[in-house]
């Protein structure tokens, strides 16, 4: 029982962190919460639906969500966002007029129903003595592998050091010749491939409809709030948010656990001192 | 004289005219349509069936047509949009009402549409046939039910996972709404009247797709089976996704899924008992019939049908043949021979006769591996219990 409930902590915030981490990433440079977080990850699980309808091997399914959540986070920055800049308001309402221009496509193209994507892996696993969702374990890794690979291109790579000055003081380190549009334009382009992707990784958990991006764009703003702008937060937020909500779930019922994670956001943002 | 003439070839013309008139108006009565106003989900939440219910609809009405229409009237359909809720209902039993005229609405809505429309209805005299399985106890001097309420489909159910798969200890879930609870309850009334025990009710938010805590319970309380209610469509692939991965083998029977779903679902759902009144694979002429007559005539554009299309076209013929026995259109006239109406269609035969609802056949399906539904047992005609005392 302690086994599986372990177990079922950490995997949800591996969950949490994938489906965040593109938001996250947006959020620390641009300063905007990216509305079409969800449609996004919509989209990427319909990259699933693609390369099961083509017969290929349902992992490059990963590859195709995120060429297709860069190739229109490409054109939106180019044509849209980057206008918007100075008015952070108009972001808000840019980005789910991009939510429901990109859901929309999604329903006429597909319709409405569920849709079938194949899964790479389906089978349970033992672990210490408990029979477990081998997916799930394996989402844990990637949520691990996702947080520091992009921590190591934020500390090890130029784009990744200018990304930080950005972070810290946008009008100095444009002051100082840095190209804070293009630092920009590939953050965003970054954080939508991640929704994307997480999009896809999501797949066979759940059932691929049009609508699939919204309870999970709520968790991820949320966990965002709490975390700032720190991927290392975040890592603790989903930790902390989700293993809350999968304890009061097991010890009391998933109607309240779903209401922890809100509760607790709130709680920790009204106590929480250090300021971003 | 010449004056005269004039006048009296003036009246002439217009005696005429006003026979000649006359004559076709008395026509234009005896030809004019018989309405059937369909309001259905085309947006909102239902449309994802609503397509498969107008199609039904618009069969049933060109084989009427194709008849000679009712009683020698041709049959004019209308379609609506209810948006699938209250507010939207309203507009549509309104505009199906005063604007087209209709002489009855038979149609499949979500319960919150038709709580709406229902005395809009009632209050124009207005028969009303509603064809969409539901929570049960929706009762009204006009309004008649000709699809599946919870006693006929839990019961069953409940009955074959007891006797055939020896489940003895259940563990019960569903979606935390109305529909979810309202399936999960008479399945627990049944499941303890049946002498089994019930280790485990949970409920989930409809928003919340991630099972992992209901899973991990279920594990922990290990039980020999599990009966599930969630909303529609997606949540039931969702669940069993889920159940499967984490490795859970044990019997599970779904208040919740459809044909379709599970097809969508691919592998997901496979091993999954459900039962319903009707499948695309009920082996009976009616039914053969009534799927080749709906490739002929929608091909490509087919959307499968299903247990919340199919008593659509039922309810339109047995609203003809009950038009044609009561010789009138008149909604008291039709509503008193309608119990009376035996219409033999797809899912078997199907008559209005229980306190304005119908005893229907009940199918039991089990999902395969490739997401389509093999009927392992039918039920024959199951009641659907006292649903409205006040009535007969």
């Amino acid at each position: 029982m302690y086994t599986t409930q372990l177990l079922d902590v950490v995997t949800t915030a591996g969950v949490l962190y994938i489906v965040a981490v593109g938001l996250l990433v947006v959020y620390g440079v641009l300063k905007i919460i990216n509305l079409a977080h969800g449609a996004f990850l919509a989209m990427g699980a319909y990259a699933g639906v693609l390369t099961t309808w083509a017969g290929w091997n349902p992992w490059t399914a990963l590859l195709l969500a995120v060429v297709m959540g860069v190739a229109v986070a490409a054109l939106v920055e180019w044509r849209v966002l980057r206008a918007l800049y100075a008015r952070p308001l108009d972001t808000i309402l840019a980005t789910w007029g991009l939510n429901i221009i990109v859901v929309q496509i999604l329903t006429l193209y597909f319709g409405r129903e569920i849709h079938f994507a194949e899964s790479a892996i389906a089978q349970p696993i033992s672990v210490a003595g408990v029979t477990y969702s081998q997916y799930r374990l394996v989402l844990l890794l990637i949520a691990v592998a996702l947080g520091v690979l992009v921590w190591l291109v934020m500390q090890g790579t130029q784009i990744g050091v200018v990304a930080q000055a950005v972070i810290m003081n946008e009008e100095l380190a444009q002051a100082l010749g840095i190209n804070t549009r293009l630092v920009r334009f590939v953050t965003f382009c970054l954080g939508a491939g991640l929704a994307s992707l997480a999009g896809a990784l999501l797949t066979p958990l759940v059932s691929v409809h049009p609508n699939l991006g919204v309870p999970w764009l709520i968790n991820a703003f949320m966990l965002v709030l709490v975390a700032g702008v720190s991927l290392g937060n975040l890592a603790l937020a989903a930790l902390v948010l989700g293993g809350a909500q999968v304890l009061v779930s097991s010890y009391g019922n998933p109607v309240l656990g779903s209401l922890t994670i809100v509760i607790l956001a709130v709680i920790i943002l009204r106590f929480r001192t250090i300021t971003i | 004289m010449r004056k005269s003439s004039r006048t009296l070839v003036a009246l002439a013309l217009m005696l005429g005219l006003a026979t000649l008139s006359g004559g076709a108006a008395a026509q234009s009565a005896a030809k004019q349509p018989i309405v059937i106003a369909v309001p259905v989900g085309l947006s909102g939440v239902n449309s994802v069936v609503a397509p498969a219910v107008v199609q039904s609809a618009e069969l049933a009405v060109e084989e009427l047509n194709a008849k000679g229409g009712i009683m020698g009237r041709p049959v004019k359909l209308i379609p609506l949009d209810d948006e699938s809720g209250p507010a939207g209902a309203v507009k549509a039993f309104n505009t199906a009402i005063r604007q087209h005229k209709a002489d009855v609405i038979i149609t499949m809505e979500t319960s919150a549409a038709r709580n709406a429309g229902a005395p809009i209805a009632d209050r124009a005299k207005t028969l009303f046939i509603y064809t969409s399985f539901y929570e049960g106890r929706a009762c009204g001097k006009y309004l008649y039910v000709n699809a599946w309420v919870p006693e006929q489909i839990v019961s069953p159910l409940v009955k074959f996972m007891t006797n055939e798969k020896k489940v003895k200890k259940w563990f019960v879930l569903g979606s935390d709404y109305a529909f979810g609870r309202g399936l999960i309850e008479p399945a627990k009334k049944m499941i303890t009247q049946l002498g089994g025990t019930i280790l485990g009710e949970e409920y989930q938010p409809l928003q919340q797709s991630d099972w992992t805590a209901i899973i991990s319970k279920i594990r922990a309380a290990n039980p020999d089976g599990i009966m599930y209610a969630t909303s529609g469509g997606g949540p039931n692939i969702d669940f069993m996704k889920q159940f499967k991965a984490a490795g859970l083998k044990m019997p599970v029977g779904s208040l919740s899924i459809d044909e379709l779903t599970a097809e969508q679902g691919g592998n997901a759902a496979e091993g999954v008992y459900y039962t319903a009144d009707y499948f695309t694979s009920i082996d009976n002429a009616e039914n053969k019939t009534f799927l080749e007559a709906m490739k002929k005539k929608f091909g490509a554009n087919l959307k499968t049908p299903n247990s919340l299309s199919e008593p659509e076209y039922d309810g339109i013929h047995a609203y003809a043949m009950a038009v044609e026995k009561a010789k009138s259109t008149d909604a008291d006239k039709v509503a008193a021979v309608l119990p009376t109406i035996v219409f033999k269609g797809p899912r078997g035969a199907v008559q209005m006769n229980k306190q304005h609802h119908a005893p229907l056949p009940v199918y039991l399906g089990q999902v395969q591996a490739d997401g389509k539904t093999k009927i392992i047992q039918s039920f024959g005609l199951v009641d659907p219990g006292n649903q409205c005392p006040n009535l007969k």
